[in-house]
């Protein structure tokens, strides 16, 4: 297998308000989009021929990845212009791939070991995983290693064996899509043609993202792997601890404390006296003001936040500009996305390119949109739309 | 960045190399060269780019070679410096991209032991190394020499009488191209996409010979099957990533531009200020530029006498070769992109004659305006291959902000502001490209008309100016770029329901001022295109169409503004149809007069 195709159309409409600029899979975990893990899974395991299936907000893909080349890697780019399903998609790519081919989604976030193997199987091939909440998935029935069905979210699950949406196929797929829009119905029809499809279970790494309060888990989870890598200017007076990662042309300034895991990007200035705790990864070009905790949260490009302030349990999207003594802290939430309240304590979930004036508090969970502005001295709760102006 | 190729085959070598090394140009264009064997070897190199190089060259024959093209980061480019590199023999040839760490040390070993270098590179390194070794077999000799660097070695090697290439990736790209009785190398695919579509990736560690009818790679000294794959896109998409024109591309770099350049002097610790290097602060100052340059130029004349609160003119370097006198303070910043302007060049010559401290500001290192300018201020822009320019204005419009800022006369909380509004551009222009649809609509009305105007006053006049110079250059309709309150002294007389008017409408003391202007251009029909701060509503009910951008300070609004600019002129030109990044008779650098 030396070709793979990524899906990375989708629009991610539940991870609002991440996703009004960029497509799903241009989240950022761990100062990295999930795309670039699944691109550096496929280099390192060899495959390095990657076509790339965009299309909502699809510029935010050419701008990051470009020709591949950073990432060691070939890609060119299809686009589908409307997103109708998975099937739908890789049927775009029909004339550009090769014999053999991968299909996986650039929305999950994986790493090398989830695809060592599976790039050697033979088509054609499903990916599955075992997982404690099946019913969100499809579930994989299986027998003697072969797939004997896909039910999508079953009520009940006849097993916790998920389907990864990572496929191997060959040319011959496209002769089965016909009008089929999803990649598990095209299987489905296959298997009752009667023709073998192999399943394959990975226990590598296979994490999917739902709700924007999953950016803090998964960076939690991501940066446990992280090696240490020290850019830019420490400044005298600076304690660091345990594993973090410091980019280029930043500076961290005297009496500031970093312990890791902690990804700090490139061209920030942090400090004097900031403390950075663990699980935090914050973006490029970010200004954090002097006495000020960021603890287990997720920072965006460009963003600023002023002094005296406590961020934990947050993720704050690109932009942002916050004045002194913002405070957010996690806690349980009352906030529902489609009746589904996170399970782990969150502080704030933040948009893009908000403006919050001095002395802001927010209660745990609350969800501010993208270009909102807020006067000084709020406390805010809740779901605020984007544009909202709090006075 | 660094390009590199190789050719071996049946064909005269000196032809396939240029066009290889042309194709490479966009991984960096300051100095290149080719090595060809016949019955010596023959090396031809310089500064510049691979055409100028070709121009120079006598008919070389020989069927083996090697070349390179370059993009120095540090250091200076020099025809000395440039590759491919010699051994004291000059027998063998060597192309490199990396960096030899342990560079020192091996210099000084071969020197002792008789080696005469004449380059300051690591390169050179290798093809002596390769040349201490060789005791018959070339090939075991490159691999021995290659026992010894420590760093990144990705290189070809040849040598005169050998009919093989031996060629080492380590941490950047080389691929093998595969040729009917004839073989390739190069750094990247589309440099081979006129010859073949078939290509070896080698891998990190990978050796490979080469000859005209063989691969054999090697990896731990172990032979190893490298598996072919068929290329099925073409060149243009691959260093397009995805956009249609290069100037799009380009446009939406421009966010990141802005986080390197500052980043970059941010980081610098110095701050790049003393314009004058004798401490003697910022007084009155002239900025000489041609073109988009020059457009950047006016905005810093606004930016520095804002700030700085000094009389600052700024001038068209050709105008002032022939009838302009310097300032009283004898400084001068003279801004070009390419480095290689000749009427800027000229224009210093001037100044300097006239005993003038000049700061240039430029894109491409060592380029010849840092050779005769007193100081030099980079941009981090990379190269840029859209004729018109876009990314190199933006990082312009930065090193002039950052170049005003320690001279200005504000207090500590504004200083504090500023610095602050600065860091937040890369996310306001950000803001504005996840906006250009809106642009787009606006593009596609303005596509239909003959004659456009742009009008600005303020710091955003000189906007206005580009503006419609770049919907000249690109989408070749007739604009011209006016200040506000200048369009009734004649112009009025070209308006009405055929000539629309593109007004950037400014939050600051010029706001009134320019929104009369668009009520008396309403008066006579023109249709009117506003770009304006977020949150402001006085252009509702009055324009035709309008654009909003990130409501921000006044002073840096140009950079959020010369976006909108630039994709408006983008979008109407593909609306046209019309050659966006060649457009007919321009060229990237004017080196003539």
């Amino acid at each position: 297998m030396k070709q793979a195709v990524i899906l990375a159309a989708g629009e991610g409409q539940r991870l609002r308000p991440f996703t009004l600029t960029r497509p799903k899979a241009m989240l950022t975990i761990a100062d990295k989009p999930i795309l670039q893990f699944v691109i550096e899974a496929l280099v390192t395991a060899g495959i390095r021929e990657i076509i790339c299936v965009v299309g909502y907000r699809k510029e935010q893909v050419y701008d990051y990845f470009g020709s591949g080349e950073r990432f060691g890697a070939e890609i060119s780019y299809v686009t589908q212009t409307a997103q109708l399903g998975t099937a739908h998609a890789l049927a775009t790519v029909k004339d550009k791939v090769a014999k053999e081919f991968l299909v996986l989604s650039g929305d999950n976030l994986i790493d090398v070991k989830t695809i060592a193997d599976f790039a050697r199987i033979s088509p054609p091939a499903v990916l599955v995983k075992r997982v404690s909440d099946p019913v969100r998935y499809g579930v994989v029935d299986t027998e003697g290693g072969k797939v004997k069905g896909i039910l999508e979210k079953p009520k009940e699950a006849a097993s916790n064996l998920v389907n990864t949406g990572i496929y191997a196929f060959t040319e011959d797929i496209f002769r089965s899509i016909g009008d089929t829009l999803d990649i598990p119905d095209v299987l489905n029809d296959m298997i009752a043609d009667s023709r073998d499809i192999k399943a394959l279970e990975t226990d590598g790494t296979w994490l999917d993202i739902v709700y924007p309060w999953d950016v803090i888990s998964l960076n939690n989870a991501i940066l446990k792997d992280i090696e240490v890598d020290l850019g830019g200017a420490i400044e005298a007076g600076v304690t660091l601890q345990g594993k973090v990662v410091v980019g280029k042309g930043t500076v961290v300034r005297s009496g500031s404390c970093i312990y890791g895991p902690a990804v700090i990007g490139a061209g920030c200035d942090i400090g004097p006296h900031v403390c950075i705790m663990p699980a935090t990864s914050i973006g490029d070009n970010v200004v954090i003001s002097s006495f000020t905790e960021v603890k287990n949260s997720v920072i965006g490009n460009d963003v600023s936040i002023g002094t005296g302030s406590i961020v934990s349990d947050s993720v704050i999207d690109k932009g942002c500009v916050i004045k002194g003594r913002f405070t957010a802290v996690g806690g349980k939430s009352e906030v529902r996305i489609n009746g589904e309240s996170p399970a782990i304590d969150v502080g704030v979930i933040m948009g893009e390119d908000c403006k919050v004036e001095n002395s802001v508090t927010v209660q745990p969970g609350a969800i501010i949109g993208n270009y909102c502005e807020i006067q000084m001295l709020k406390m805010l709760s809740g779901k605020l739309p984007d544009h909202s102006l709090v006075y | 960045m660094c390009g590199i190729v190789g050719y071996i085959g049946q064909k005269r070598a000196q032809p396939i190399l240029l066009n290889c090394l042309s194709k490479l140009e966009y991984r960096g264009y300051d100095s290149c060269g080719i090595a060809i064997a016949n019955s010596n070897l023959q090396i031809y190199k310089d500064i510049g780019r691979v055409k100028a190089l070709e121009k120079t060259l006598p008919l070389v024959k020989g069927t083996v070679g090697i070349g390179h093209t370059r993009w120095a980061t540090h250091g200076e480019p020099s025809k000395i410096n440039a590759h491919p590199h010699s051994d004291c023999a000059g027998r063998i040839a060597v192309v490199h991209n990396g960096t030899i760490n342990n560079f020192q040390e091996l210099r000084e070993r071969l020197a002792q032991e008789g080696h005469t270098f004449v380059s300051q590179t690591d390169t050179e390194i290798l093809a002596h190394l390769i040349e201490k070794y060789l005791d018959g077999d070339f090939t075991a000799a490159v691999e021995k020499a290659l026992g010894e660097i420590e760093g990144a070695y990705t290189m070809i090697a040849m040598m005169v009488g050998e009919p093989r290439l031996v060629a080492a990736r380590k941490d950047s790209p080389l691929i093998v191209g595969i040729g009917d009785r004839e073989n390739y190398f190069a750094s990247d695919v589309p440099a081979l996409l006129d010859y073949t579509s078939r290509v070896i990736y080698l891998e990190d560690g990978d050796i490979a010979v080469v000859t005209a009818n063989s691969v054999a790679v090697r990896s731990n000294g172990c032979p190893i099957d490298r598996e072919e794959h068929k290329i099925t896109w073409s060149v243009e998409d691959a260093q397009k990533a995805g956009y249609e024109h290069f100037m799009l591309k380009e446009i939406h770099e421009q966010p990141r531009v802005i986080r390197d350049t500052l980043a970059g002097y941010i980081s610098a610790g110095e701050p790049m200020a003393d314009l004058a290097g004798d401490g003697g602060g910022l007084n009155s100052t002239l900025i000489l530029a041609c073109g988009t340059s020059y457009h950047a130029g006016l905005v810093g004349k606004y930016i520095i006498e804002k700030l700085v609160d000094v009389p600052v003119r700024a001038e068209m370097a050709d105008e002032f070769v022939y009838s302009g006198q310097a300032t009283a303070g004898n400084r001068a910043i003279v801004l070009t992109q390419s480095g290689e302007t000749l009427d800027a060049l000229k224009a210093i010559k001037k100044l300097k004659e006239e005993g003038c401290r000049v700061t240039a500001v430029t894109n491409v290192v060592g380029s010849t305006v840092t050779r005769v300018a007193d100081r030099t201020i980079y941009l981090r822009a990379g190269p840029e291959i859209s004729v018109a320019a876009t990314k190199t204005y933006i990082a312009q419009l930065i090193a002039l902000y950052w170049l005003a800022l320690p001279y200005a006369k504000v207090d500590i909380k504004k200083l504090d502001s500023l610095v602050m509004g600065l860091r937040q551009l890369p996310g306001n222009v950000q803001q504005v490209l996840d906006n250009e649809e809106a642009v787009a609509a606006c593009a596609r009305q303005l596509a239909g008309y003959d004659n456009v105007f742009f009008i600005g006053k303020g710091i955003n006049y000189p906007v206005a100016m580009e503006g419609a110079l770049k919907l000249k250059e690109i989408s070749y309709i007739h604009a011209e770029g006016y200040a506000a309150g200048e369009l009734k002294h004649g112009p009025f007389a070209l308006l009405g329901e055929k000539t629309p008017v593109v007004a950037i409408v400014t939050q600051d003391n010029t706001h009134e001022a320019v929104t009369t202007s668009i009520k008396e251009i309403k008066a006579r029909h023109s249709p009117v295109l506003a770009i304006v701060g977020e949150g402001d509503e006085s252009m509702a009910g009055l324009a035709d169409m309008i654009v909003t951008v990130p409501a921000i300070d006044p002073l840096f609004s140009p950079v959020v503004n010369s976006v909108v600019v630039q994709l408006l002129a983008y979008f109407t030109a593909k609306e046209r149809g019309c050659p966006i990044d060649f457009p007919r008779n321009l060229a990237k650098s004017v080196t003539v007069e």
